[in-house]
């Protein structure tokens, strides 16, 4: 899972990245509305925490221009100002939820897993697909009741995958999801991460479909 | 006249003032018109009687007995009606021999009566005039003369009834102070009409000022005469001047929110960091960012609020306001399939103050429903004698209550560590009050919580 992070103090957006990094979604990081939207208009993300108050642009004007040009992606907005007028503002312009600064960062991830589980239609905390389930709350993947032990980027494989079941992924859209924007990508690692996870995996679960992609089949 | 009604009514003290010199100027026109008509016919009657007399000398001769004839009677036709009221007499007044005779001639009008003039010798050429009983006891007025043909002397007087003249005058004044008592109504109204027109500025000015205590209008509008127009303007800049005020309160406490919030939310997360969660520092931190922040939104919520408070002419719409929380929580708890109704439709309801003082107020009880509600609320919005009010039922655990009175009162204390509950409802209350209204927690009917809030209607 990918997630742009647009905020202005580096401070708390240093601090944005490494708490959301902490439950294995990759992040990256825009310091200023312009930015902000071109990241979020061109990158596949699959969350944005967007603050209000920006320079150059600011977070509604952002969001509206990307609701405009019909990005779906679920957008979690941040405000200080804590009025309703802000809040109605920020859900007619397109929000999915907010959250109102000083914040726990626990609420925020929080906030955030469950915009992204609702954006993949599912409703609850736990993504469940055969024999497979995977905890997004604590980031935690089982087999039939065995946890597996997972390093990030094969979690992140595993995830993306189960957020979107029985749907063939292709090898570029997974390295969108897994890498940060300024990390040298080659798709060959995909491969590699795929690898390892059919090894830890009951045979058969990850499917490969020629010339497209991958898919997560519920049962082998 | 009530003394203290001419000092309060600026329509009575124009029109008291225009009554009067109406009145003044009637009674002096009345009396002088009178007066001069008086001396006109006066002057005509006098001028008649010597024109009878001239003539009446003119034809009067003596005969070879030297008896006074007249030649060719006058040619009025009343003196030859018995009692008409012109009348004629010669007498002879004793001289050289002769002795006194009244009444040697006569009009035919008198009759058998006779003319009983005082004793007067008016000199030769003189006319003299008089006032006499005449016959039936009516007044008369007489002029006279004496003529003396040869060594005779003869007094000749034309007589009329004093009634001649003094009837038509009185008809005439009659007419006249009938015709001058409908000038002085046609001016009356003139005038009152004057005074509704000149006042009529003022009373639009009224309307607008209304206007604009009724939220229609943002500031007075129209076109007043010159006289007004400064008072106007004056008026419009200290409206302009209080929207001001309230918008750069609003405009410094959302900055000085935003000034003080991102630090907040850095501290709050260095010091709930996982590493940090057994450092007495981190946590003693991790509570005063809660209080501070309790403490920022409360304050700042009542000074945008007092400032608005006292603006006139705040008008905001209820049900745009509703339609708007309901689709911010039907976003933000997409996934619990909450069901809102609201009912009946507010369409034109509308509150007297500051829509984002209402935004504050039903936000905070929207948004706590929203949070404790199994899967209904329910939002009725009724205008109750001139009170707007606005109930929100949740079906969800509600509040105790013996709580009730405490989460109102909740307002800042330090103490309490419940993140995102009672302050809302706390801060709602206290803004509630400062327009007047209040807010009233009860057991709902759905089983949860109702709120009932109280404001001023529009």
């Amino acid at each position: 899972m990918r997630i742009l992070v647009v905020e202005d103090e580096l401070t708390l957006a240093a601090q944005l990245v490494e708490g959301i990094q902490s439950v294995g979604y990759v992040v990256d990081v825009a310091h200023n509305g312009v930015d902000g939207h071109f990241m979020g208009e061109t990158e596949p993300y699959d969350a944005i925490v967007l603050d209000i108050g920006l320079p150059q642009m600011d977070g509604i004007t952002v969001l509206k221009k990307w609701r405009a040009a019909g990005r779906t992606l679920p957008v979690l907005i941040l405000t200080a100002r804590d009025t309703w007028r802000e809040k109605v503002a920020g859900i007619d312009a397109g929000a999915d939820d907010y959250l109102t600064k000083p914040f726990h960062m626990e609420e925020l991830l929080a906030r955030l897993r469950a915009l992204i589980r609702r954006a993949g239609g599912h409703a609850s905390t736990e993504l469940v697909c055969g024999p497979l389930t995977l905890d997004t709350r604590s980031s935690r993947a089982s087999v039939d009741g065995t946890a597996l032990t997972l390093t990030s980027h094969e979690y992140r494989v595993l995830a993306y995958l189960m957020h979107h079941p029985g749907e063939i992924v292709s090898r570029a859209e997974l390295t969108e999801h897994i890498y940060a924007q300024d990390f040298d990508r080659d798709s060959n690692t995909v491969e590699v991460f795929i690898a390892r996870l059919r090894k830890k995996l009951p045979p058969g679960l990850i499917e490969t479909v020629r010339g497209l992609g991958y898919r997560l089949n519920k049962a082998p | 006249m009530n003394l203290s009604l001419l000092r309060n009514s600026l329509r009575i003290r124009l029109l008291v003032g225009t009554l009067f010199w109406i009145v003044i100027s009637i009674l002096v026109a009345g009396w002088g018109l009178g007066q001069l008509f008086h001396q006109h016919v006066e002057a005509q009657f006098d001028a008649e009687l010597k024109n009878h007399l001239d003539q009446l000398t003119a034809q009067l001769i003596l005969d070879e007995q030297n008896q006074a004839q007249v030649r060719l009677l006058p040619s009025d036709p009343r003196l030859n009606k018995p009692l008409s009221g012109l009348y004629w007499q010669i007498d002879r007044i004793a001289a050289a021999g002769d002795h006194p005779v009244k009444a040697v001639l006569r009009s035919r009008s008198l009759w058998d009566e006779t003319l009983a003039v005082p004793a007067d010798t008016p000199a030769d050429g003189e006319i003299h005039q008089h006032r006499i009983e005449g016959p039936q006891g009516v007044t008369l007025k007489i002029v006279e003369r004496t003529v003396t043909i040869d060594t005779h002397s003869l007094r000749l007087m034309v007589a009329a009834n004093e009634s001649l003249m003094t009837g038509p005058i009185a008809d005439f004044k009659g007419h006249l102070w009938l015709a001058l008592g409908i000038l002085g109504m046609g001016l009356t109204f003139a005038a009152s009409m004057q005074v509704f027109v000149g006042l009529a500025p003022l009373r639009s000015m009224q309307d607008a000022l209304g206007r604009v205590r009724q939220g229609d209008a943002r500031n007075m509008e129209g076109i007043f005469p010159n006289e007004i127009m400064p008072l106007v303007n004056e008026f419009n800049t200290v409206l302009a001047q209080n929207a001001e005020v309230v918008e750069r309160a609003r405009t410094q406490a959302g900055n000085l929110a935003h000034a003080l919030k991102t630090p907040l939310s850095v501290l709050a997360n260095a010091a709930n960091a996982p590493e940090k969660r057994d450092d007495d520092l981190a946590r003693l931190v991790a509570s005063q960012v809660d209080t501070v922040r309790k403490q920022v939104d409360y304050h700042l919520s009542r000074a945008q609020a007092a400032a608005a408070v006292k603006v006139p002419g705040m008008r905001t719409a209820v049900e745009p306001v509703i339609r708007g929380l309901v689709r911010v929580m039907q976003r933000v708890h997409a996934d619990r399939q909450l069901e809102f109704v609201v009912l009946p439709d507010p369409a034109n309801l509308a509150f007297r103050g500051e829509e984002q003082d209402l935004q504050e107020m039903l936000g905070n009880l929207i948004d706590n429903a929203s949070k404790w509600a199994r899967s209904r609320i329910e939002i009725q919005v009724s205008d109750e004698s001139g009170k707007l009010r606005v109930r929100i039922d949740d079906d969800g655990k509600g509040i105790a209550e013996t709580e009730r009175d405490h989460v109102l009162k909740r307002g800042v204390r330090a103490d309490e560590q419940v993140p995102g509950t009672g302050l809302g409802l706390a801060i709602t209350a206290d803004l509630a009050r400062m327009y007047g209204g209040d807010l009233v927690l009860a057991k709902s009917s759905l089983g949860g919580l109702r709120a009932s809030l109280t404001l001023p209607a529009v």
